[in-house]
């Protein structure tokens, strides 16, 4: 197989991805398999940089929410074809993070949008969902020792459920990393919780958790 | 705790406003359904499903803090899930502060079709609605007519993200959600016209699936804003005299689609978020009276030294608005907010805010 195919196959996911065109993507990447291209390789070289210019995309306000949730959906989509082809050993997971949207709380668009963009950096995920009691996350921290928990919220009411679902995680481990993120926290506020960090947005989430996990290393 | 002597009623402070003339001092108004029964120490279900015990804690809620009626409603009159169809729970627990959709009406691109217009009189909340709006009008205050826009509530049909993508890959499906939702609020407004007058009605709208946190300003202009300009025709039509409008969340890339050509009658009421500045919003919309904007987390978690200098900081800007200025928490109160914070407003507005 000649490289430059190789690497004009990867970009084609890449523009794909970026152009939220589904069925492309799945088209593009069950040929990659075909022509034996490995599928860890079109996941992040072809996927995953397509999330990444989405996500630039996003911070130039080019792109909004309706073109994040499509081009997640393109993403996912390129991913239900590769990732059982994916070897074991092959996978090289970036992290491991447990994520939900507080008790009290439905709002869900941002949380998914936040697991969109770890997926595609490549972490092992524990999706919890919405309206998450505090004692889940604790149970779910505990079943996959996760380096990092997300907890997201949209509104001051479920916003009191962190600081005790905080300080539940970190007594069950101390070296936990919480980062948390929605329309009415704030760095500051993050910081009165007892959270490690903050995101603004589902776009420097991972860059956060990231830096977090490389300060405690 | 020494506060300064009103010079006029609520009532008179408003019709000040709205007649572009100064009032006393800045009124101050709060979104705050669950925050009134709270205070009062019932439930923020009560707030919903109660319309009496809703209503009289907001009038104790109001004369403890020294508030003025705007906006006072116990939630949404007209709510998209709910009245098609859909199924909503009420709050409960220590972290619940809204309705809980637990089924929407619209799952598929085949629901949209299928969705029928509900009788104004009987569907989702109205009826209580009613109730509450009838204590309203038989104790002399404004009676509030509350409902999401036409892209929310639309929104709220299908759920936001379904919503969202069908935006970008079937506007077509919008656009009957879209129609259909104008549809119903104007059909339930009528509702209200005709039971209280037009004198009596103040409409209010708030706007939170427009916000550019979740939208761009290119679908503002395309799905929000005609359906704002269309429901503005209806309510001139209707003889609606007094209008207001929570404009939720980050808009500013909405703002001057909307100031090109406001929809609303002169003065309006624009409540602002603090994501917006106000003196911003006072140049984009010099004719409307400007509400708004102490940040809610704030209010909640902040200290009352915090919260004042907010106002404080507020006021001066508020006060230099051509058409007028109302302080109040930058979306709705909320339901766990301190005393003293709430209290700190108060203060605030009789430190900062009279007119000599």
């Amino acid at each position: 197989m000649k490289e430059v195919t190789k690497a004009e196959l990867l970009k084609e996911i890449h523009d794909s991805v970026v152009e939220f065109d589904e069925e492309k993507t799945t088209e593009l990447c069950e040929k990659a398999l075909e022509i034996g291209i490995p599928p860890y390789d079109a996941i992040m070289d072809g996927l995953a940089l397509g999330m990444d210019a989405v996500g630039s995309l996003y911070e130039q306000k080019e792109y909004f929410v309706p073109e994040l949730l499509l081009c997640s959906d393109a993403m996912y989509a390129g991913l239900d074809i590769l990732r059982p082809h994916v070897k074991v050993d092959e996978h090289q997971t970036a992290g491991k993070i447990v994520m939900g949207v507080v008790e009290g709380d439905i709002h869900d668009i941002g949380k998914s949008l936040v697991k969109t963009m770890f997926e595609a950096a490549g972490w092992d995920i524990c999706d919890l969902g919405k309206d998450v009691k505090l004692g889940k996350f604790v149970e779910a921290l505990k079943d996959t020792g996760a380096d990092v928990v997300a907890i997201s919220a949209l509104m001051t009411t479920s916003m009191m459920a962190m600081p005790k679902v905080i300080g539940m995680l970190k007594a069950e481990k101390p070296d936990v990393i919480v980062l948390v993120g929605g329309a009415p926290l704030t760095e500051d506020i993050a910081q009165q919780y007892g959270a490690d960090g903050y995101a603004k947005d589902a776009i420097s989430a991972v860059q956060v958790a990231k830096n977090l996990l490389k300060k405690a290393a | 705790m020494h506060l300064r002597q009103d010079r006029l009623t609520a009532s008179e402070r408003m019709d000040a406003l709205f007649t572009y003339q100064k009032p006393d001092r800045v009124p101050l108004g709060a979104m705050s359904t669950g925050f009134n029964t709270r205070n009062a120490g019932h439930t923020v279900a009560d707030a919903y499903e109660d319309p009496e015990k809703s209503y009289s804690d907001m009038q104790w809620t109001t004369e403890q803090y020294g508030w003025d009626p705007i906006p006072q409603y116990a939630g949404h009159t007209v709510l998209g899930a709910w009245d098609f169809g859909g199924d909503v729970r009420m709050p409960k627990g220590e972290f619940e502060g809204a309705l809980v959709v637990t089924e929407k009406p619209v799952n598929s691109e085949d629901d949209v079709a299928k969705l029928e217009l509900p009788d104004p009189a009987t569907v989702g909340r109205i009826p209580l609605a009613m109730r509450f709006s009838k204590l309203q009008f038989e104790n002399n205050l404004p009676v509030y007519f509350f409902s999401r826009s036409p892209f929310t509530m639309a929104a709220n049909i299908c759920g936001i993200d379904l919503f969202l993508r069908w935006t970008m890959k079937k506007p077509k499906l919008c656009e009957a959600l879209l129609d259909i939702s104008l549809k119903h609020i104007i059909n339930a407004l009528t509702l209200w016209l005709e039971t209280f007058g037009t004198d009596r009605v103040f409409v209010w709208m708030s706007s939170p699936s427009e916000s550019n946190q979740l939208i761009s300003p290119r679908t503002f202009k395309k799905f929000a804003l005609p359906y704002h300009e269309a429901y503005h025709q209806r309510l001139r039509e209707l003889g609606v005299q007094r209008f207001g409008q929570h404009i939720c969340g980050e808009q500013n890339l909405n703002l001057p689609l909307f100031a090109e050509s406001p929809p609303w009658p002169h003065p309006s009421v624009l409540s602002f978020g603090h994501e917006v500045d106000l003196e911003a919003a006072a140049d984009f919309f010099p004719k409307d009276i400007i509400f708004g904007n102490i940040e809610p987390a704030v209010i909640q978690t902040g200290t009352p030294e915090q919260v004042y200098e907010l106002c404080r900081v507020a006021i001066e800007k508020g006060k230099k608005a051509p058409g007028g200025f109302i302080l109040g928490p930058g979306c709705g109160m909320p339901v766990n907010a301190p005393s003293a914070n709430v209290y700190a407003m108060t203060k605030a507005v009789h430190d900062f805010g009279f007119y000599e």
